[in-house]
């Protein structure tokens, strides 16, 4: 199975166009084995804090580590090996190529059951010390609510780490999910995943991803309003420094009337970094009523950086409402100047803004304690962001 | 404390400062009133160090030190504190957190240790008293969504927890109504002391009534051109600048 040729998209694919593709051309996608028993105990104490109220399941590349996880009541989570898996099951188009190499090397999914009015906390994260294809299916129930941090972070900061994962999530009717993303990877870690959700009738659901750390990162989501009246918050705030490049693809399908999208995207490229975000609604026949609102929003920090933010609505009927904003920017120099003008010492300054930029995403992070953990990992690119607090 | 000779200043290609010369005695309170254009607001912006104001001739003494070869924070941790004509709103950025930066960076100049945060608080609270602002100001982002007054008494604010040797402030007055005029004249006189100076850049007498300077400047076409006491703001609110720009030139 592994033998088969392994096909990327290219950057000439339109979705493709700002993705860090070159880099991956020379990658090892075969997974790495089963960690060591010595490998576990390291990687517990580089693990975070846990989280309070919050179960934890961890990953070591891709797989289940009993050991370093926490049970959940009455929740069912299984890690199994699908023994029809077959490289038959490939999807057609370049935004799944990546989904179907995770369908090759899974070695098993992980899956999380909430059941109907249920109520599940979780963190999942996934550590990688080597490539690794972890594989998630989730699935609430009627009136069901999953509160989910997923978490991905390389064993060790100098490792060239592959991650390659897959989400799948059904949001079942009424139900409620709020996932938190953070990618803490490596400086020379690869970062790809997939997601793909599907929102009941009258189901909400938000998202806050925080991309940073990884020499290039991409993420391609497709979320589909299945029934109608159902809600979809999504923000993402990536910051890029060095030669990083962060590319975000997010595409959401309106299948259903009175859908609610919001997606909302702060972009910091410094250096010599490259930061992008392409949101593309589909506003189908069926879905009378849908409102959505695209807020991107990117900053320049560097004179060689780079920033895309495309903002991109297809409607194929009447009686919407459709609003999008999209700026690349440099720091405000009047507010630049106030600050300084109060004594603030200008690396201060810029990092003040910076985090003001992102703020409004970092806000949104599920839990105090979460948003601290994330603040004081991004002590290095926003100097002070560890002592600030979230207005 | 502040000594300005033969001052010229460009912004892009418009030279707007023409050899103003100005001397502000530590202890005194100085207004300098002048018709739109005549560069009030420059001369603020140029003391503060404000990018795209570029000084082409003459010099600054402040406290002895040349202050046009400090950068802007420099300034600003030497003593010099510039109250904004137009505040600016920083969304994201809290209150407290400029108030505190701004202070420890004062503090970090002298050679002081940051400040405590009980003291720090309780510090802030006694000036907000005075400004009569709500504690929620705090926790807010910076002038943000502050209607005129609250942008004005959070400038007063900022002054009062850094306790400047030298304040400019640019049209304090402009956008207040008689009971927030009242207030930010308070702050600003609280702030009075032999060992202070304060340059009140104003249109009107109204503001002049409630800070009484000791001096009183006339800025016309980028220099000062006619200076007096108190009586001479009263004189330019019952006759205008005509009279004076005609004896000028």
């Amino acid at each position: 199975m592994s033998a088969m040729p392994i096909v990327l998209p290219s950057n000439r694919d339109e979705n493709w166009k700002y993705a860090n593709l070159r880099a991956l051309a020379r990658a090892r996608f075969e997974p790495a084995p089963a960690p060591a028993a010595a490998q576990v105990k390291e990687i517990a104490a580089m693990l975070p804090a846990a989280l309070p109220g919050y179960a934890r399941l961890v990953l070591v590349d891709g797989q289940h580590v009993a050991a370093l996880s926490t049970a959940a009541a009455g929740i069912s989570i299984t890690q199994e090996v699908d023994a029809d898996e077959k490289p038959g099951a490939d999807q057609p188009g370049a935004d799944q190529l990546f989904a179907n190499l995770n369908r090759r090397f899974r070695q098993g999914t992980c899956r999380i059951a909430v059941p109907a009015n249920a109520q599940l906390a979780l963190e999942v994260i996934c550590v990688a010390t080597a490539s690794s294809h972890p594989a998630l299916e989730i699935s609430l129930g009627h009136g069901a609510k999953l509160q989910l941090i997923e978490r991905q972070l390389s064993a060790r900061s100098d490792q060239a780490t592959l991650v390659n994962l897959h989400l799948a999530a059904r949001v079942g009717e009424h139900a409620e999910f709020e996932l938190a993303r953070i990618g803490q990877h490596g400086a020379k870690a690869q970062a790809l995943d997939t997601l793909e959700l599907q929102l009941g009738a009258g189901a909400a659901m938000k998202c806050v991803q925080i991309i940073e750390g990884a020499l290039a990162s991409r993420s391609t989501a497709f979320i589909e309003h299945v029934g109608r009246d159902a809600s979809l918050e999504w923000h993402v705030a990536a910051l890029g420094e060095g030669i990083q490049q962060h590319d975000a693809f997010v595409h959401v399908t309106h299948a259903a009337p009175g859908a609610r999208t919001l997606q909302c995207f702060r972009g910091i490229a410094t250096g010599r970094s490259r930061v992008a975000f392409n949101g593309h609604m589909r506003i189908e026949v069926a879905a009378v009523g849908t409102q959505t609102d695209q807020s991107l929003k990117s900053l320049l920090a560097g004179s060689e950086a780079e920033a895309n933010v495309r903002p991109q609505l297809e409607i194929y009927t009447d009686a919407v409402k459709a609003s999008h904003g999209a700026t690349v920017g440099k720091l405000d120099a009047d507010m630049l100047f106030y600050l300084l003008s109060r004594g603030i010492p200008p690396a201060t300054a810029e990092s003040l803004l910076k985090w003001a930029f992102v703020s409004d995403v970092l806000a949104k992070l599920p839990s105090s304690d979460l948003r601290s953990q994330v603040a004081a990992a991004l002590e290095r690119q926003l100097p002070g962001a560890a002592t600030r607090t979230l207005s | 404390m502040l000594v300005i000779k033969d001052l010229h200043a460009k912004v892009g290609d418009r030279k707007v400062l023409d050899g103003l010369n100005l001397e502000v005695p530590a202890g005194e309170v100085h207004a300098i009133m002048g018709p739109n254009g005549s560069g009030k607001s420059t001369l603020a912006y140029t003391l503060a160090g404000r990018p795209g104001y570029e000084v082409t001739a003459g010099s600054v003494s402040y406290q002895g030190r040349d202050l046009l070869s400090l950068a802007p924070e420099a300034r600003a941790q030497v003593g010099l504190f510039l109250g904004f004509q137009y505040p600016v709103e920083i969304p994201g950025v809290n209150n407290v957190y400029l108030l505190k930066a701004a202070l420890n960076a004062a503090r970090k100049h002298r050679g002081e240790a940051e400040v405590d945060a009980f003291e720090f608080l309780t510090l802030v609270r006694e000036k907000m008293k005075v400004m009569q602002m709500d504690e929620t100001f705090l926790s807010r982002g910076v002038n943000e969504g502050f209607s005129g007054g609250e942008k004005k008494r959070n400038e007063i604010l900022q002054m009062l927890v850094l306790e400047p040797s030298l304040a400019v402030l640019d049209e304090t007055d402009s956008g207040l109504d008689i009971d927030a005029l009242k207030v930010v004249a308070h702050g600003v006189n609280t702030l009075r002391s032999p060992n202070r100076a304060i340059v009140l850049v104003t249109h009107y007498q109204r503001l002049l009534d409630h800070i009484q300077p000791g001096r009183v400047h006339v800025l016309a076409r980028g220099r000062i051109i006619r200076s007096g006491g108190p009586e001479l703001a009263r004189e330019l609110e019952a006759r205008g600048y005509d009279w004076v720009l005609n004896e000028a030139a």
